[in-house]
């Protein structure tokens, strides 16, 4: 299919949002279709999914260079046992990210509008069916980057920013797994739990090359290999403050024997959750409010998130069933 | 019992690792980056293809409250990436999304003399609701450190809370009379 920009001004249709799909775990995003309601963002995965890399290098990174550190994070995410996801790199191009032309499209770009952005991940969405026609990521090349195999001080990492953006490519949104600290004038990362959170540590360090459970049940979820759901279980519940549903809470289950952290929020107006692909057994659940971070990248849609709450927890611990749902539970948070 | 332990078992976390995409930046760095800040309600958002007719953007319009930095006027425009143009609907990751009636406070910068855009994309935004006493109030709180010294952001802290739009005006100002 051939789309041009002028064409699509040709259908007005009825203005319809991208979301964070409610309820799951992760973040993953749906969008409302005319025909076919609220559907899942993904791909099919019934066939490998095509990208094509730019031509072009920047000081530092050749476009092959380049090239090679974006096939071993896409190896990465495809080597996911629990997971069926396949992709093909279909070759070099003269194309650019964020051009709508059917082409999935990874490149260096110069966009000075996007200060403080690494690299971003857009799509164009059919919203009469919730096909995906496209999905680029753009490398902001106002950056220094390497594609070293140990870092390089002062550069940034292209296998690591690929990993993270590559994860929305393929329908993830953002994690809350993290944790920052300022200084007279500054922040910066201390931990994090996902390659999905959203914010950077800095130059030079190539840990984010790994993913971790929380990525690994959000990419399984969305593409489960066979066994997979009968494998692993879920906690669903709802988060309430005075009684009433909490919207955007941040909800973690915590496995004391494997160390596993899986995030979830309560994603839609009920204050209702469900985090996926635990492994079976006792977990803590914490709560807690998105108080230090930019709503806006997690959520996009009318309802307030509310962050006025303290961290709060689940007072008995939960046992994920093996394949299956465990049993409703409500944590009603404490305000500040 | 058990509950007491719940928390203690949450300091069985795994080693650090780091993410990507967005350098963080704290409350201080956003309003010294940017070249206004400006208090406003949404009444206009309209999609357009960006000047090389090859992509989506939105030109989010606001009608003026209150400018805490710079001023750009009683009307004021600014574009996000995305946005939908008949069928086909570009969405950025992370991209925030307006609509109609939202009361925003935002960051903007521009390359002249181009139109302004948001500065650190959703770090650029502060959204204004109501509290469950019935106060307007910016969400989330500004990250900002209190002394000179490294301090962990602490998710859930009491002492950092949705600000009234006044004192948030307030915390601005102070930067800016820092750095003058």
């Amino acid at each position: 299919m051939t789309h041009t920009v002028r064409q699509h001004a040709v259908v007005t249709l009825a203005l319809l949002l991208a979301l964070p799909e409610p309820a799951r775990a992760y973040l993953k995003f749906s969008v409302q279709t005319l025909r076919a309601g609220t559907v899942t963002l993904r791909w099919d995965a019934s066939r490998p999914v095509r990208y094509f890399v730019t031509n072009r290098g920047v000081p530092g990174v050749s476009a092959s260079d380049f090239q090679a550190a974006v096939a071993r994070a896409f190896d990465t995410w495809e080597a996911v046992p629990t997971a069926s996801i396949r992709f093909q790199f279909a070759g070099f191009t003269n194309a650019e990210p964020f051009e709508d032309d059917d082409l999935s499209v990874l490149g260096f770009q110069n966009k000075p509008e996007l200060e403080r952005v690494l690299g971003a991940t857009g799509f164009v969405v059919d919203v009469l069916t919730g096909e995906i026609v496209e999905a680029d990521i753009f490398f902001n090349s106002a950056f220094d980057w390497s594609t070293a195999s140990a870092g390089q001080p002062g550069r940034f990492d292209v296998q690591s920013t690929a990993l993270h953006e590559i994860g929305h490519f393929l329908g993830l949104g953002h994690s809350a797994l993290g944790e920052t600290e300022v200084r007279g004038v500054g922040r910066r990362v201390l931990a994090s739990g996902a390659v999905m959170f959203p914010i950077s540590f800095g130059p030079g360090n190539t840990a984010d090359r790994e993913l971790q459970p929380d990525d690994i049940a959000g990419v399984s979820d969305l593409y489960p290999e066979a066994g997979f759901r009968n494998a692993t279980g879920a906690a669903r519940g709802q988060v309430t403050r005075g009684g009433r549903p909490l919207f955007g809470a941040h909800v973690v289950a915590f496995n004391p024997a494997t160390r596993a952290l899986i995030g979830g929020f309560s994603a839609n107006t009920n204050g209702e959750f469900q985090i996926a692909g635990l492994t079976p057994g006792p977990h803590v659940i914490r709560v807690e409010p998105l108080d230090d971070a930019d709503v806006d990248s997690f959520f996009s849609g009318e309802d307030a998130v509310d962050v006025d709450f303290q961290v709060t927890y689940f007072e008995r611990l939960f046992i994920a069933p093996r394949g299956g749902v465990g049993g409703r539970f409500v944590v009603e948070v404490r305000p500040k | 019992m058990i509950n007491r332990l719940l928390p203690l078992l949450f300091l069985l976390l795994p080693a650090p690792t780091l993410a990507t995409v967005f350098i963080p930046a704290d409350f201080a760095e956003l309003v010294t980056g940017c070249r206004a800040i400006v208090h406003g309600r949404v009444v206009d958002v309209r999609a357009q293809t960006t000047g090389d007719r090859r992509s989506i953007e939105t030109l989010v319009t606001l009608t003026a409250v209150e400018h805490f930095k710079g001023n750009l006027g009683s009307t004021v425009t600014f574009k996000v990436p995305g946005g939908q143009i008949g069928r086909y609907r570009r969405v950025l990751v992370g991209a925030p999304v307006f609509e109609r009636g939202d009361e925003v406070i935002v960051f903007l910068n521009a390359t002249s003399p181009s139109i302004p855009h948001l500065y650190g994309l959703s770090q650029g935004v502060f959204r204004i609701a109501r509290d469950t006493g019935g106060r307007d109030v910016v969400t989330p709180p500004p990250v900002m450190a209190q002394g000179i010294g490294a301090e962990r952001v602490v998710r859930g802290d009491p002492a950092r809370r949705p600000l009234a739009v006044d004192e948030f005006g307030r915390k601005v100002r102070d930067i800016l009379e820092r750095v003058r």
